[in-house]
């Protein structure tokens, strides 16, 4: 399979500040490679670099087989970006605006196909400025697309949207995939990561902490599956306890730790004791927040402050 | 550079522009009011009779005579306070600015051949006391030469100074149009810089073909047709509405190429260094402000004290109203041509500044 980023050693300072510390990377084309981390984290600066929009310091970047440094006007055609917190023109309506960016390309898309692939069939005569938040980014991301890119960066592209726009903008992610895009994704949604991408990468201070598949990544770094135990009485964390397995009380709730295969069998003959009570039980696997908290030592929204 | 750009991005300001109502106001609209309420009140002024109070403590045929020379000026329009009227406080009490005396033996005294004075008391702080005195002055003058039976041997002949077929407001209208240039290329200009930073769109048109001359070069032309467009609006309405008489010649064209390129490439420059929008169009206003006020756009320079004249000496603005007047109202082709070049030099000036400056990428 083709490879379309090739990262190595890439370093990126403003001064005594190191917003990207030596990250390597590789993207196969197809993929959808999601770019994990707090806010800060030096996602932004990483994939602005690989847009031909910042200046590395240091390190080698090539984007689809040309050098980020000599081949931009290369890479500029065949890629398609939507930046962050980015807004098109407010006074010009869906159609208008991918006409717009779609004219300053020799070949693309005509703007009604990609008005019927982000499912503004409805909306292609209202102006920018009168769309929802999640109208606003599938706009986005159809002008990502007036050129038919074989890459396409989308930077943070659900934040600030509800769950129902969110949703809404993860099908559209979901057809470039099917349409055999690769798409570097960046977001601080580790859900978002998780169901979308064929691999991730999670940054944390400017360094890739962990990359691979979200199984590969949770399998390595992960602390296994967990059962929730909610609404338990005291008599059945004095059960849990007593019985040497692993446990924290949280909210009024058990989280007890499933070490392998014999502990669920285990835990289920102690809750059945005639003195102990709960409302419900859940089992839960490990996330890719788990694995940055793990990693990290703090959670995502930590991290964030 | 790709003519193709350039027209997709003109094509897309035209559609945004004419959309913004808020646009059209200040571009077309505001120019007009101001045309109105400046053209109304400086056309007048001068024209109307300034009052003038006097106590006539005589009564006699020499007081009789003067007021009626007084009235015959044009100048002043006499309003009387009783003789038993306690002046200070009638003063007080009405806010007088202009009062004239004429004591009780003023008519006698006259006859007697002896000196007959009048009081004049004027604010001098209000600006019309200034016709007031020439009024009286110029009365007094006369009935003295006539007493000493003297010829007035060296006479005054008036004439215009601007052609007779040009009114007050064609000698207004070029300022407005200068300030309307000014206002609508910087602002728009720095306005459109600062919005299109914080919605990424900079960042977007970066990853495109687009180059930031082509962009840069887009604006100039569209902001050259506002011009236009605000040129047309203005004489039209001036020769519609208020009859004016302007003429538009190569040198107005001329002008009205340089002042827009220049200002267009003041708000790039005004953009690139005040990144913040907000803090962007203060630093606008702060800028365009005084030029408003110290270049000649609504007072003749030479109404100002020496000290800002010498500041509207370096304020583009002034050359740019200057040579508009010139070329459109006076018929100065050596001052609209001066003018012209001292706007072209800055234009060009601030229009290398602002390419050299301008970027998309980041660093």
């Amino acid at each position: 399979m083709e490879t379309v980023i090739e990262v190595r050693n890439l370093v990126k300072r403003y001064g005594d500040l190191v917003a990207v510390n030596g990250i390597d990377l590789e993207v196969k084309a197809g993929e959808v490679y999601s770019i994990l981390g707090p806010n800060g984290a030096g996602k932004t600066t990483s994939v602005e670099i690989m847009e031909c929009l910042r200046i590395k310091t240091s390190g080698e970047v090539r984007i689809l087989g040309h050098d980020i440094e000599k081949g931009q006007r290369d890479i500029r055609k065949r890629i398609g970006v939507l930046p962050q917190s980015f807004n098109a023109f407010d006074y010009l309506t869906v159609k208008e605006n991918i006409e717009y960016f779609g004219g300053l390309f020799d070949k693309g898309v005509a703007a009604e196909d990609l008005i019927e692939a982000v499912q503004l069939q409805d909306k292609r005569n209202v102006w920018f400025t009168n769309l929802s938040g999640g109208l606003k980014q599938r706009v986005g991301v159809a002008i990502a697309m007036v050129n038919d890119p074989d890459l396409i960066f989308l930077d943070e592209p659900t934040t600030g949207l509800d769950p129902k726009a969110r949703r809404e903008v993860w099908e559209i992610i979901r057809k470039l995939k099917s349409q055999n895009k690769t798409v570097i994704l960046t977001t601080h949604y580790m859900e978002e990561a998780e169901v979308l991408s064929d691999r991730v990468a999670i940054m944390n201070d400017g360094k890739f902490i962990a990359m691979g598949t979200p199984k590969q990544i949770i399998e390595q770094y992960g602390s296994g599956s967990t059962c929730v135990v909610k609404g338990a009485n005291p008599a059945a964390a004095e059960a849990v306890r007593s019985a040497g397995m692993t446990l924290e009380a949280r909210d009024g709730d058990l989280m007890v730790k499933l070490d392998n295969k014999g502990s669920l069998p285990r835990l289920v003959g102690l809750l059945s004791g005639s003195e102990v009570t709960y409302d419900e039980v859940l089992i839960k696997g490990s996330t890719l927040e788990d694995v940055f908290l793990k990693l990290t030592g703090k959670k995502l929204a930590e991290a964030e402050q | 550079m790709r003519p193709k750009h350039v027209m997709v991005d003109l094509k897309g300001q035209a559609r945004s522009f004419f959309r913004v109502k808020s646009n059209l106001f200040w571009v077309f609209a505001f120019p007009l009011l101001l045309i109105i309420i400046f053209g109304a009140i400086f056309s007048n002024l001068g024209s109307e009779a300034v009052t003038l109070n006097v106590q006539n403590l005589d009564q006699g045929p020499g007081s009789q005579e003067l007021l009626a020379a007084l009235n015959e000026t044009g100048m002043v329009k006499l309003k009387f306070i009783s003789p038993s009227a306690d002046l200070e406080q009638y003063i007080k009490d009405n806010s007088l600015a202009h009062v004239m005396v004429i004591p009780a033996n003023y008519s006698s005294n006259l006859a007697s051949n002896l000196t007959a004075p009048i009081e004049l008391r004027l604010d001098e702080t209000v600006s019309t006391s200034g016709a007031v005195f020439n009024a009286v002055n110029g009365v007094v003058n006369a009935f003295n030469l006539r007493m000493a039976g003297g010829e007035q041997h060296v006479q005054i002949e008036m004439g215009s100074i601007v052609q007779e077929r040009f009114t007050f407001l064609d000698f207004f209208v070029p300022g407005i149009i200068g300030l309307t240039i000014m206002t609508t290329c910087v602002f728009n200009v720095q306005g459109t810089i600062s919005r299109y930073r914080a919605n990424g769109i900079f960042r977007k048109l970066a990853t495109t073909p687009m180059t930031p001359f082509e962009w840069l070069l887009s604006r100039i032309l569209w902001h050259l047709f506002i011009s236009f467009l605000t040129l047309a609006v203005i004489m039209g309405f001036g020769v519609l509405i208020f009859g004016m008489n302007m003429s538009v010649n190569l040198v107005v064209v001329l002008m009205i190429v340089a002042g827009s390129a220049m200002f267009s490439a003041l708000g790039m420059i005004i953009a690139r260094f005040v990144k913040n929008e907000e803090t962007a169009s203060m630093a606008a206003n702060a800028i365009t402000f005084p030029m408003m006020f110290l270049s000649g756009t609504f007072f003749q320079l030479e109404m100002m004290p020496s000290y800002l004249q010498q500041i509207a000496a370096v304020l583009p603005l002034t050359y740019m109203s200057q040579g508009l007047r010139d070329a459109m109202v006076y018929d100065n082709l050596a001052g609209a041509y001066f003018n012209l070049a001292v706007v072209a030099v800055i234009g060009v000036m601030f229009v290398i500044v602002a390419v050299l400056i301008t970027k998309w990428e980041e660093e």
